[in-house]
C-alpha cells in the first residue's frame, strides 16, 4: 500500500533535482531510516523534502569533518565550505596540551567550528568559547558537544586534560560583551550572517524558508549598510581592542561571494592587522579572509 | 604488549606454519609405519590384517604429502598473502540484465567473504531501476582476502533468459570484475605515502555550487582525484561528507597504484613472467554461466562445472578458485624446475 506513493514521490523528486541526486538522497534517506530509531518513514521525509525542507534537517544531522553533527531548524546547516577551512586552519595551528590555546567562535550556531577543531586537535591543547544570539543555536551547540564527546571546561575536564567547549548565549553587539568571556584569545573564528538583503530575496526556498534569516542576514535591519558587511566591521571593531587577541593570534572569518576583498580591508582598517591573506574553497571562491596579530 | 618486532615475528612464526606442520606429520607418518612394518608379518590373522590397513592408509598419507603437500611448499610464499581486496564490478554488454547479473554475482562475493570470516563494505553502488547494480566498489577485508578472490578477474559472462524477457529468448551479458590489492590506510590523510605524492594528486569537487556558502545548502559531496603520471582518475560521490568522499576516493586510488606496482614487481620476477600472460588481461573472458545449459566455465583452466545454483547459491566459487590457484602453482613450479636446467 504504501510502495505506490514512494514510487510517485520519488519520480517527483527526480524532476526536482535530477537523477543522481535524487537517487542519491533517496539512499541517504533510506539509509537514514535504518539506523535504529529514527522516527519517520520514507513517504513522509520524501513528502518533506518536495516541500522544500533541507536534507539535512529530515534526516537530523550532517557530516562535518568526521564528525557527524546534529542539525535542527532552524539553526544554520554546516556548510561544506566551513568544513574545508575548518580542516585547513586545523593544520595551520597546531596547539599542544603543553603550549594550550584558546578559541572563540563567534556566531557558533550549531558549533560546528570550535567542535571539529576540539575533535582534531590533541586533548588539553584547546579551549573553545562559542558565542550566539539565538537560544536555539546554543541548545544545539551543547547537544552537538555532547555528542562529539566534547565537555564543558570544569575542573574535572582540565585535570583530565580534555578539550573543552563551552557555548555562550549573547549579543555580540552589547556593550557588555566582553564579560562573560575570558580574553585573550589566540584564534578568533567566524562564519558570520553574511548575504546581502537583496541577495536574500533570491535565495532557494530551502535556505530561505528553513534557516534562520539571523544566521543569514548581514545587516540588522534598518541598518544603513546593505552589503552584508555589518557583522565583520563589528567583529573587526571588536578583535581590534587592546587585550582581546593575543600577539601571534589568529583571525579567520568566512565571507560570502565577492567579498573577501572588502572584509581584508576592514580588517586592516579597524582592527589593525597588517597581515592577511584570502582562502579559496573547494569550488575555487574566496572563501574565509585570515588575518595574524 | 606487542611491538611492531612482535608483529614481524609472529607474522614469520605464522608463515613459517605450514612448513612445520608437513614436516612433522610426515616424520610421525614414516615412525608409525616402520612400527607398522614388522606387524604385516604377525602371527596373528587380525593383527595381519589391522597392519595391512594400517599400511594401505600411511603409505597414501606418504603419497599425498610427496605429490601434493611438498611440492605446494616449494611455490614461494606469496608477498601479498595479508592483503585484503577491493573488488570493482562494472556492468558491461546486456544493459539491465548485465546489471542484474552484477547483483547477483556481488551476492556470490559477499556470502563467500562471510564463509571464509572477511568483512564486506559495498563503499560505492549506483543502482538501476530494475533492481540491479550498474557498478559495484566492494572492500572485503580479512587476512588472505585479495590473494584468494585475484582470479576473478576478468569479464564474466552470463547466457540466460532476463526475468524481465517475456518472449523467452536468451540474452549474453558481461560484468567486468577487477579485484586490487586494499591498501591499508595511513594514519594521516591526504599526504605522500610510498605510493604517491601529495603533489601529483588533483583534488576537484563535482558540480557548482553557485555563490556557494550561506547561499546554498543542498549536498555537493562528489569529489574526483587524477593522479597525474598514470592519469588514473576516482569518483566517488556516496556518502553525503565530501571528506568521507574523499577518504574512499584516496583509498581506491592506492588500491590501483598498489595493483600496478604488484603487476610491475611480478613482471621483474623472472619466474612467474609465463603465468602473467594469462592473467594480466582483465578485458579477456574468463567465465561463462550458462543457465540453459545448467553450466559454469573456467575458460582460463577449461573447467566446468555442472549446476548452476550451487555456484550463485552455494559455494562453487570455491572450487573453481581452489583451481585456479592449483592452476597457478603448478605454473610457479614449472617455471622453478625450467629455470633450474
Amino acid at each position: 500500500m504504501r510502495r505506490e506513493p514512494v514510487r510517485q514521490l520519488f519520480a517527483r523528486l527526480t524532476t526536482l533535482l535530477g537523477s543522481e541526486s535524487a537517487n542519491l538522497e533517496l539512499k541517504w534517506m533510506k539509509q537514514a531510516h535504518v539506523t535504529s530509531t529514527f522516527p519517520t518513514d520514507l513517504s513522509t521525509m520524501l513528502e518533506r523534502r518536495l516541500r522544500g525542507e533541507p536534507l539535512q534537517y529530515i534526516l537530523g544531522t550532517t557530516p562535518f569533518g568526521p564528525l557527524e553533527l546534529l542539525t535542527r531548524s532552524p539553526t544554520l546547516i554546516p556548510r561544506p565550505e566551513t568544513e574545508d577551512w575548518t580542516m585547513r586552519l586545523a593544520n595551520v595551528i597546531s596547539p599542544t596540551s603543553n603550549r594550550p590555546i584558546s578559541i572563540l567562535d563567534i556566531c557558533t550556531g550549531s558549533g560546528c567550528i570550535p567542535l571539529l577543531l576540539c575533535h582534531l586537535w590533541p586533548p588539553g591543547s584547546t579551549r573553545a568559547y562559542g558565542v550566539d544570539i539565538s537560544p536555539a543555536a546554543i541548545r544545539l551547540s551543547i547537544d552537538n558537544a555532547a555528542k562529539c564527546e566534547i565537555p564543558a571546561p570544569t575542573h574535572i575536564s582540565e585535570r583530565f586534560s580534555r578539550n573543552t567547549f563551552l557555548p555562550v548565549l549573547h549579543d555580540i553587539f552589547d556593550a557588555d560583551f566582553w564579560t562573560s568571556l575570558h580574553p585573550p584569545f589566540d584564534v578568533v573564528t567566524s562564519n558570520p550572517p553574511y548575504i546581502p538583503h537583496h541577495e536574500y530575496e533570491q535565495l532557494p526556498a530551502s535556505v530561505k524558508d528553513h534557516e534562520d534569516p539571523k544566521a543569514l542576514l548581514g545587516d540588522p535591519p534598518g541598518s544603513s549598510n546593505q552589503d552584508g558587511l555589518s557583522f565583520y566591521e563589528h567583529i573587526a571593531f571588536l578583535i581590534g581592542q587592546k587585550g582581546i587577541l593575543k600577539d601571534n593570534g589568529v583571525v579567520a572569518l568566512e565571507v560570502g561571494q565577492g567579498q573577501a576583498d572588502a572584509v581584508e580591508k576592514i580588517l586592516h582598517k579597524t582592527s589593525g592587522l597588517r597581515k592577511t591573506e584570502i582562502w579559496k574553497d573547494p569550488w575555487d571562491k574566496h572563501r574565509v579572509v585570515v588575518g595574524y596579530a | 604488549m606487542s611491538s611492531p618486532e612482535d608483529i614481524t615475528r609472529a607474522r614469520q612464526i605464522k608463515d613459517l606454519q605450514p612448513l612445520h606442520d608437513a614436516w612433522v606429520q610426515w616424520t610421525h607418518t614414516r615412525e608409525s609405519l616402520q612400527e607398522t612394518l614388522p606387524l604385516l608379518a604377525d602371527t596373528d590373522p587380525a593383527m595381519r590384517a589391522l597392519a595391512s590397513e594400517e599400511y594401505n592408509s600411511l603409505t597414501s598419507t606418504l603419497t599425498s604429502h610427496v605429490q601434493e603437500i611438498f611440492p605446494q611448499l616449494l611455490v614461494p610464499p606469496s608477498t601479498t598473502q595479508h592483503l585484503s581486496a577491493m573488488m570493482e564490478l562494472k556492468s558491461g554488454v546486456g544493459g539491465s540484465e548485465a546489471s542484474l547479473f552484477l547483483a547477483d554475482l556481488l551476492r556470490v562475493y559477499t556470502r563467500y567473504a562471510n564463509v571464509n570470516r572477511w568483512k564486506t563494505q559495498i563503499v560505492a553502488s549506483n543502482q538501476t531501476d530494475g533492481g540491479g547494480l550498474k557498478d559495484a566498489i566492494v572492500e572485503v577485508k580479512g587476512d588472505g582476502a585479495y590473494d584468494a578472490l585475484r582470479w576473478e578477474s576478468g569479464v564474466h559472462r552470463v547466457q540466460r533468459v532476463p526475468a524481465t524477457e517475456a518472449s523467452g529468448r536468451t540474452h549474453t551479458s558481461t560484468v567486468a570484475v577487477i579485484v586490487l590489492p586494499l591498501a591499508e590506510e595511513p594514519e594521516k590523510m591526504n599526504c605522500d605515502d610510498d605510493l604517491f605524492s601529495m603533489e601529483d594528486v588533483k583534488i576537484e569537487v563535482m558540480r557548482a555550487r553557485g555563490a556557494g556558502g550561506q547561499h546554498v545548502n543542498k549536498t555537493e559531496s562528489a569529489v574526483r582525484l587524477t593522479h597525474i603520471p598514470t592519469g588514473i582518475t576516482v569518483s566517488m560521490q556516496d556518502e553525503r561528507s565530501q571528506h568521507q568522499n574523499k577518504r574512499r576516493a584516496f583509498q581506491v586510488l592506492r588500491s590501483r597504484l598498489m595493483d600496478i606496482k604488484i603487476t610491475k614487481d611480478i613482471e621483474n620476477r623472472r619466474t612467474t613472467r609465463r603465468n602473467l600472460v594469462r592473467t594480466a588481461d582483465r578485458s579477456e573472458k574468463i567465465r561463462t554461466y550458462n543457465y540453459a545449459q545448467d553450466r559454469v566455465t573456467d575458460h582460463r583452466i577449461g573447467l566446468s562445472l555442472m549446476n548452476l545454483a550451487s555456484f550463485m547459491e552455494g559455494d562453487g566459487v570455491q572450487d573453481f578458485l581452489d583451481a585456479l590457484k592449483r592452476n597457478h602453482d603448478e605454473d610457479v613450479m614449472e617455471e622453478m624446475i625450467a629455470d633450474i636446467d
